[in-house]
């Protein structure tokens, strides 16, 4: 399968935080979730995507080309949707439009005003009276009318109410279908993951955890329960984390096989779900999560 | 690029209409202004406006995501504000003869000058500035000056005859000539050291 976004041991620094040597793939004609906690290095990824930053190291390919030479025809094929309002707030969308659509070579006004309609934006109306949905929307139609091939969205499911949150996922969903758009977006609801990606990309203090299938992860990790006597010091090597209570413990592996084979029935063990390797993963005891 | 040059009428559509009737005023109201300054504000006008929009929200992050690169963007501005500035002169100048205002040739030709130098500051310093801080910018530089400047000027005068002298000596031509070409190079330089800051900037 080929990417359509690579990094290659990308280093940003900032003051306070930095991205570290990461590794990065986006696979063609899939969807792809961005998890991590906040401040773990989902923005600053995806503006170095956008090449709003510039990495201090590493490269960054997208369609195979580099922003340093193809800045131009990368951007014309790609679309992307931001977590804040970036149109200018007092004009219409409209006017947006005869902002926007001169920039791109294949720009097509009749899918604009289709998917206005499908989408039920008002045109007249300025930008700083859209909810954040209806941003959202106006920012998606504008990506699809210059047909993108590369959709990046930043948290675009966060602030939405849940009927409105489950309509942008069924729109997701419908413009995946012919398989020639790939999709990455950033979440914090991973139940948004479970609905509609095929592939996780985990981040965590500037570092990727993990990249990959929804089915790897979840057969990958599991939450195991038992009493406390079971723990030793090589078993709980085979834990990423371990919460104690008075109970027992209740811990993430990503050793399934491991686990089974040393503990057997005295412990159970349940499917973990993205959020539970999420948590876990945060005060993760070691680090080959 | 030229995509981005009109873009700043868009942009201000409501704000343009305000040009015509404040020209107006300034010519009917205030009688001894000089043309100049009529032509001055006029060529601001539309530049000065279309920076302010593209600082509001996060405008910039927008157009470096849209197909352009950041070459053409500050190009876009440099471009822009050379050719707004000549059609708001013309456009004063077509108010300031309906309204039967004296003015001549030479008063355009100071207001482009003084148009030219006051942008070739303000672009790349405000390229420099955070948005919240370029009103600030603005105000003290508006307020330094107007203290600053007549001092400065009656100093000059006063003291350094040889060049009051040596200016007086050149031909109106030549004086013209010159004053164009440092204000046509200095817009220049601003362009480069623009560029260069924003070839930089993090959004």
């Amino acid at each position: 399968m080929k990417n359509v976004v690579e990094f290659k041991g990308v280093t940003k620094h900032f003051k306070d935080f930095s991205l570290e040597d990461v590794h990065l793939q986006i696979r063609q004609g899939c969807v792809t979730g961005f998890i991590g906690a906040n401040g773990a290095g989902k923005s600053t990824t995806m503006k170095l995507m956008m090449n709003l930053l510039k990495a201090d190291a590493g490269d960054i390919n997208v369609f195979g080309l580099d922003y340093a030479s193809n800045e131009k025809e990368i951007k014309e094929r790609m679309g992307f949707v931001y977590d804040s309002n970036v149109f200018y707030e007092s004009l219409n969308l409209k006017d947006i439009r005869r902002i926007v659509a001169p920039a791109y070579k294949n720009w097509n006004d009749k899918q604009f005003f289709d998917y206005i309609k499908k989408f039920e934006l008002p045109l007249n109306k300025g930008m700083k009276t859209f909810s954040k949905g209806m941003q959202m929307k106006a920012s998606l139609a504008m990506a699809l009318s210059h047909d993108a091939e590369f959709i990046m969205m930043d948290e675009p499911t966060a602030g939405l109410d849940p009927v409105f949150r489950r309509e942008l996922l069924d729109i997701l969903q419908e413009i995946m279908e012919d398989g020639r758009r790939t999709l990455f977006f950033s979440t914090h609801i991973t139940s948004d993951l479970e609905r509609i990606a095929d592939y996780i990309t985990f981040i965590q203090k500037g570092k990727i955890l993990f990249n990959d299938s929804i089915e790897d992860v979840q057969n990958r990790y599991a939450l195991v329960k038992g009493s406390m006597d079971v723990i030793n010091r090589d078993v709980e090597k085979m834990f990423i984390k371990i919460e104690r209570s008075s109970y027992g413990f209740t811990a993430l592996t990503n050793d399934v096989a491991g686990v089974k084979a040393v503990l057997g029935d005295r412990v159970t063990m349940e499917p973990a779900t993205v959020e539970d390797i999420m948590f876990y993963a945060k005060g993760a005891e070691k680090q080959n999560v | 690029m030229f995509n981005l040059i009109k873009k700043d009428v868009f942009i201000q559509k409501t704000q343009i209409g305000f040009l015509v009737p404040l020209i107006m005023i300034f010519a009917i109201f205030i009688k001894d202004i000089h043309p100049s300054f009529i032509f001055l504000m006029a060529a601001v006008f539309i530049p000065l406006n279309a920076y302010i929009f593209d600082h509001q929200s996060k405008t910039n992050i927008l157009l470096n995501s849209l197909p352009y690169t950041r070459k053409e963007i500050v190009a876009a501005r440099y471009i822009g504000a050379i050719v707004y500035m000549i059609l708001s002169i013309i456009l004063a100048g077509v108010i300031l003869y309906v309204l039967q205002f004296d003015y001549t040739m030479r008063d355009m030709a100071i207001a482009a000058g003084l148009f030219c130098l006051i942008a070739a500051f303000a672009f790349p310093l405000f390229y420099f500035l955070k948005a919240e801080y370029i009103f600030i910018a603005a105000f003290i530089g508006f307020i330094a000056s107007t203290i600053m400047l007549p001092p400065v000027f009656r100093f000059l005068a006063e003291h350094l005859t040889t060049i009051t002298d040596f200016i007086t000596s050149l031909s109106t031509s030549t004086l013209y000539l010159s004053g164009a070409a440092i204000a046509i190079s200095l817009y220049l330089i601003s362009w480069v050291v623009s560029q260069f800051i924003y070839q930089r900037k993090v959004f």
